[in-house]
Order: C-alpha cells, then sequence, then structure tokens
C-alpha cells in the first residue's frame, strides 16, 4: 500500500484538476466511461506487473491484445463457432503464447526484451495473415456475449451511475493477485526471484516455474484483455488493434510502484496508474485541449508527479534520519 | 580568428548548398515519363507489370485490390498490390523496392506528399508514376484516379444539413489530419453543412470553432488509428457539449465507432450521424434508420482503372489519361433505400478481394 501512496497522490491531484476545469467530469455518464476505460487497461497493466515483478518485460502485449481480440469476433462471425468454444480457445491460445515466452526465457535463458519484442511481431503478423488483414466484427450478433464488456449494473441506491460490467473481472482479479502476492508463499517467492533471482534459486525456490507461470498469467491478461477490449469497440482491423498498449500497460504498471528492477509490486498502484492514464486523457478532452497535444500534456504531468513523490520521499527519509534514535 | 574563419566557410558551404538543391523537378520528370512512354510505343511489351499501393490496412483496399486484380485479369497483364501497415516508412520501402524490381508503373495513395516528395520522384524517375485515393498534385504524377475529396466531404456536409435543418452543435472525428484526402474532406464537410458556396482552396483551422448560419462546429478530433482512443473521443465530446446533436466520422471506423457509442449511450435518433464509407455498422444503423446516410468511395474503380491506365501508359498509349489529369471516380450516398442493394454488391467485391491471391 505504502507503494501506492505516491499514484494515489497524483491520481487525486489529476482528478481535483479535472473537476475543477473539466466540462461534466463529475456526470454519471463520464464517471462511468472512466470506470469502463480504467479496467480495461487495469486488466492488461495488472498483466504487465505480473512480468515486471519478476524482473522482466512484456513487449508482446498490445499484439496478443490484438491476436485475442481479432481471433474471438473472427471465429465467431467468419467460423461460426459456438461463444462456448471461442472463449476458452482464445484464453487457451493466450495462456499458450504466455507459456511459450515462459520456456524460451527460463529454459534457453533468452532476454525477455528480445523473447517479447520477436512476439510483438510475430503475433500481429499472425493476426493480420490469418484474416486477411480485413477488419473483423460482430456484424450486429452476439450482443449476450458482449455484455461481458458492454453490460452496465445498477447500484442499489446510486443514481445516475451504472457500474460496467468490466469492474467485475478487473476487480476480482486485482484482489486475488492481492492476496496472491500478500499472503500466499509463492506470492512471497515471486518477490524474492525478482529481488535476487539467484540467490531465491540457492534458497530452494522453484524460480524456473514461476517465472514462467508469471508470463503465462501476462498473456493470459492481455488475451482476456483484448477479448473484452473488441467486445466494447464491436470491431477493429488487424494491422492497427492494440498498437502501443503495452507501454501503457507498463507505464501503469510502473507508475504504480512497480520496480522495472524486479521485486516490488502494488497493485491497487498498478490500478490507480491505469485510472490517472485515463483521467488524464479524459481531462484533455473535457478542458478542450486540442489532441495534438496530448502525449505532451500526459509526459510532462507523469513527470511533474513521480518527481514530486520522489522528492517528498527523501524529505521524509532524512527527517527519520535526522529525529534522535528513541531510547532505552 | 582561425575559429571565425571556419565558422564562416562552414556557413558559406551551408548556404551554397541550399542554394544548390534542386528546386523542383516536377516538370522535368513529367517529361521524361512521358519521353519513355512515347518510345515505348515503338516496341510495346507483350506482358506489363505494375503496381498498386494503399495507404494503410482496411476493407477499403482489399476492395481496390479485387479491382486491380480483376484489371490485371481481363487485360492480361502481371499486378501487385501492397498494403504498408505502418505508415509512412513502410510505403517508402514498398515503393522502393518495387522500383528495384523494376516495375513498369506505379499507382500509390501517398499518406504524405508534402513530405514524399524525394520517393515520389524516384518512381517518376525510373518507373511511372500515378496516384489513387489521395492526390499530390505537386508531385510528377502523370494522372490522379480517385473522387474529389472536397466533393465527397462536401456530400456528406449537405447529407448532414439535411438531418439538421435549424442548425445545431456538431462535432468532426477524423483518424488523422496529415494526408490531403483527410484536409479536403473535412473542409468540404464543412462548406456542404454551411451552405457556403463552395471553394476547395479554403481551409478552417482544426483548432478554431466555427459558428455559422446556426451551426457550430466545436471541434475535430484525431486518434491517429487508436480504435479504444477514438471511441473515447467520441464519448468525451457527447460528455463535454450536452447540446451536441450531429458528428461525423470522416474515416470508415470513425462512423462504425459514432454508431457504437451512439447505440450504447443510447443517444440514437438524439444526434444524428452522417457517416462516410462502408462500414457494417454503418449500413445497419442506415437500415434502422438513425443514422442519415453514408457517402461511399468505389475501391474497387480506384484499382481497376489504376491498372488500366498503367497498363496503358506502359505500353506507350497516353489517350486514357484525361487532359486535367484527374480521373473522376465519384463518390455517391447510400441511403435507406438504396443500402440493401449496395451492402450486396460490396460483399461480393470484398470476397472476390479476399480470395484473390
Amino acid at each position: 500500500m505504502k507503494k501506492a501512496l505516491g499514484i494515489i497522490g497524483i491520481f487525486i491531484a489529476v482528478f481535483l484538476l479535472a473537476s475543477l476545469y473539466g466540462e461534466n467530469f463529475l456526470t454519471g455518464i463520464n464517471l462511468m466511461q472512466l470506470t469502463q476505460r480504467t479496467a480495461l487497461y487495469a486488466i492488461i497493466a495488472l498483466g504487465a506487473a505480473l512480468v515486471i515483478v519478476t524482473g522482466g518485460i512484456d513487449l508482446s502485449i498490445g499484439s496478443v491484445v490484438c491476436l485475442a481480440g481479432i481471433m474471438t469476433p473472427w471465429l465467431l462471425v467468419e467460423h461460426e463457432w459456438s461463444p462456448w468454444a471461442v472463449v476458452p480457445t482464445v484464453l487457451a491460445t493466450s495462456a499458450a503464447i504466455g507459456l511459450f515466452h515462459g520456456l524460451l526465457i527460463t529454459r534457453l535463458r533468452l532476454q525477455p526484451f528480445l523473447v517479447t519484442l520477436c512476439g510483438l511481431l510475430l503475433y500481429r503478423g499472425i493476426a493480420r495473415w490469418m484474416t486477411g488483414d480485413q477488419t473483423q466484427g460482430f456484424m450486429g450478433e452476439h450482443g449476450e456475449l458482449r455484455k461481458l464488456a458492454t453490460g452496465r449494473f445498477e447500484i442499489p441506491g446510486v443514481e445516475n451511475f451504472l457500474l460496467p460490467a468490466t469492474v467485475i473481472p478487473a476487480g476480482i482479479l486485482a484482489i486475488m493477485l492481492g492476496i496472491f502476492y500478500s499472503r500466499t508463499v509463492w506470492g512471497r517467492w515471486l518477490l524474492a526471484t525478482g529481488r535476487n533471482e539467484s540467490a531465491a534459486r540457492y534458497s530452494g525456490i522453484p524460480t524456473a516455474w514461476l517465472v514462467t507461470g508469471s508470463y503465462v498469467g501476462c498473456s493470459l491478461l492481455a488475451g482476456f484483455g483484448g477479448m473484452l477490449f473488441i467486445f466494447d469497440l464491436s470491431s477493429a482491423q488487424p494491422s492497427d488493434f492494440g498498437n502501443f498498449y503495452e507501454l501503457y500497460a507498463i507505464a501503469a504498471a510502473v507508475l504504480g510502484g512497480c520496480s522495472l528492477r524486479g521485486g516490488e509490486i502494488s497493485i491497487t498502484g498498478v490500478v490507480f496508474g491505469a485510472a490517472t492514464l485515463q483521467v488524464l486523457r479524459n481531462t484533455i478532452t473535457l478542458v478542450g485541449l486540442s489532441s495534438q497535444i496530448e502525449f505532451a500534456v500526459i509526459g510532462a504531468v507523469l513527470l511533474v508527479g513521480v518527481a514530486a513523490d520522489e522528492g517528498v520521499r527523501r524529505f521524509m527519509a532524512k527527517r527519520l534520519e535526522r529525529s534522535p534514535a528513541p531510547s532505552g | 580568428m582561425k575559429k571565425l574563419i571556419s565558422v564562416l566557410a562552414l556557413a558559406s558551404f551551408g548556404l551554397g548548398l541550399a542554394a544548390a538543391a534542386p528546386a523542383d523537378r516536377t516538370a522535368e520528370l513529367v517529361a521524361a515519363q512521358k519521353a519513355r512512354i512515347e518510345a515505348a510505343k515503338a516496341a510495346p511489351k507483350a506482358k506489363t507489370h505494375v503496381a498498386f499501393v494503399s495507404n494503410g490496412v482496411a476493407d477499403f483496399w482489399t476492395i481496390a485490390k479485387a479491382g486491380a486484380i480483376a484489371a490485371g485479369r481481363d487485360l492480361g497483364c502481371t499486378v501487385t498490390v501492397e498494403f504498408p501497415g505502418g505508415g509512412l516508412s513502410d510505403q517508402k520501402r514498398m515503393l522502393e523496392d518495387l522500383v528495384i524490381k523494376g516495375i513498369d508503373g506505379i499507382s500509390v495513395s501517398p499518406i504524405d506528399p508534402t513530405n514524399q516528395v524525394e520517393v515520389l520522384n524516384l518512381v517518376a524517375e525510373k518507373s511511372i508514376l500515378i496516384t489513387n485515393d489521395s492526390d499530390a498534385p505537386k508531385a510528377p504524377r502523370l494522372c490522379y484516379i480517385g473522387m474529389d475529396n472536397y466533393e465527397a466531404g462536401l456530400m456528406c456536409g449537405k447529407l448532414a444539413r439535411e438531418g439538421l435543418p435549424n442548425g445545431g452543435e456538431v462535432a468532426i472525428f477524423i483518424g488523422r489530419l496529415e494526408q490531403d484526402n483527410a484536409k479536403r474532406r473535412r473542409q468540404g464537410f464543412i462548406d456542404g453543412l454551411l451552405g457556403r458556396t463552395p471553394d476547395p482552396t479554403r481551409y478552417d483551422e482544426p483548432a478554431t470553432v466555427v459558428s455559422e448560419a446556426g451551426y457550430t462546429i466545436v471541434g475535430t478530433w484525431t486518434d491517429s488509428f487508436d480504435r479504444a482512443k477514438a471511441k473515447a473521443n467520441i464519448e468525451d465530446v457527447i460528455i463535454k457539449h450536452p447540446k451536441l446533436a450531429l458528428v461525423t466520422g470522416l474515416f470508415e471506423y470513425n462512423s462504425t465507432l459514432a454508431v457504437e457509442v451512439l447505440r450504447q449511450t443510447g443517444k440514437q435518433g438524439k444526434i444524428q450521424l452522417a457517416a462516410f464509407d462502408e462500414g457494417a455498422d454503418v449500413i445497419a444503423g442506415i437500415k434502422e434508420g438513425f443514422v442519415l446516410g453514408t457517402v461511399v468511395q468505389d475501391p474497387y474503380g480506384y484499382g481497376y482503372e489504376s491498372v488500366r491506365v498503367l497498363n496503358a501508359l506502359a505500353k506507350g498509349d497516353m489517350s486514357l489519361v484525361p487532359e486535367s489529369g484527374v480521373l473522376n471516380i465519384p463518390a455517391k450516398v447510400i441511403r435507406k433505400d438504396n443500402a440493401d442493394a449496395f451492402w450486396k454488391d460490396l460483399k461480393a467485391k470484398l470476397k472476390a478481394g479476399k480470395d484473390a491471391k
């Protein structure tokens, strides 16, 4: 939780600014749409966090989002598979991709950066080849299945705000991962592996399997996210769908307190990291800034926020040092 | 002192270079191409090899491919079709590779014509250059095949005006504004909506709010082809402008996503949509009645005519190129009454393009 304080502070600052200057920012529908986007990006960001905690990286997230997202309508509409077959197939494919990465990294000792960079090219290429570069969409069908992302629930006692369906899987995932890393021995082992893999291995921790498992988890979440993204969008084009999403996922994870050196994770932080990015993008439109300046604003705000966070941390650490040691 | 002299020397060298840079080779390259075509007349090739290069990847281009392949079959020439998936640099690489291959002619939809002068000049120097879909009027192209994007935008603007006769707030969504066709299409839309006298040279800055004749264009939003972002743009603008009466999506997926957002937010009929291109959801929305209509191009015609013109040029025949250098393939408006027939025809062409190898 402590690690998440910085990003929560940045989130609150951005949120307050948006409420002050963004037109209709605090309306129910806007908050609902923001919750939806946050949940979607948080799912892939949580996946990114899983591998970052081991000291690895996954650059193929965007392409897995693309492959899984494109496969879903391709199998459902073009090949007329049943949804009961499509969802498990897409998820199994995503998990298999993760297993492939994990084995290459732990058994063949290839660099995660290299393996997943090749993955980035490979899976998008496959998606484009498989579909002949055609846009894939649901053609107005499968409305029930798409409710996984487009569904909205009423919250008793709350008016003008419906809870997007994507919050449910995102919330369950976040809670499960939170418990996993803080309360289970495997979670502890993973943190130890991320801190110092050799030391962990010599202590008898099955590091190779844990790291492989993390890559499986990451690709699985990317695939699941991709499926939800396309349920939300209704159609996508294989050549551009999910481009650069790995960067949003990695940025949310690192902003949320995951160290790129490994060994540190904060699930709350990752969710707030994803939320901050989405609120920033939303604010830029609502304030009426040109979309050309969007990336510049996001970059500048995050840099200022992260620098302020680090400054406060150092200041507090110094004060602790100076304060007299407790007597006794 | 030595330093000063060397700085001055460098500066004058730089100036000299700038002065010596080739100013404009367009006229020279056009003449060279024509001379080569004239020469080909004497001994025309039995079988030509021509190429069709898109500006990206989309169903639109798959249909164009079907047209190009069909023309190749009808005319007995070899056709290579390339779709650059990675933007400007990818298109440049493809054009260079085709030239190296010794292709007889290339029809390209340039992504950013003003900054692609070098590679377009290269094509004109070694092969024959024509453009399709989006023109490069300052490049040494012998012909442009496509519709006038200003005219098509005008059609879409008039469609919007019909749906909104008493004025109101309007928002424009478009993938990006760098390319010539996007700028002209947007300007056409604005002029058509506001009922101005058509003038393709007019340009309203995207950052300014245009208020005229009861209409207010609240802005133009771009997304660099990120669909999630494109969808978020529409959602956010609807929230920022509660009085919004009409939206237009000037690229295919912008319109498709507008349909999706209207459905998800329950704004069908409350916010009108004047669409562009033939997304499946857009056609469904037209049939249901909450989309005013859509302006469609004829990509099949772009592909077919590109190959037909290039094949003739490579054999020394200039007769297919109109005097103006523009071969107009006009856009048309699809409304509720002709949506079904249009959709059937489109599916058949799309299938042909997909099956073509």
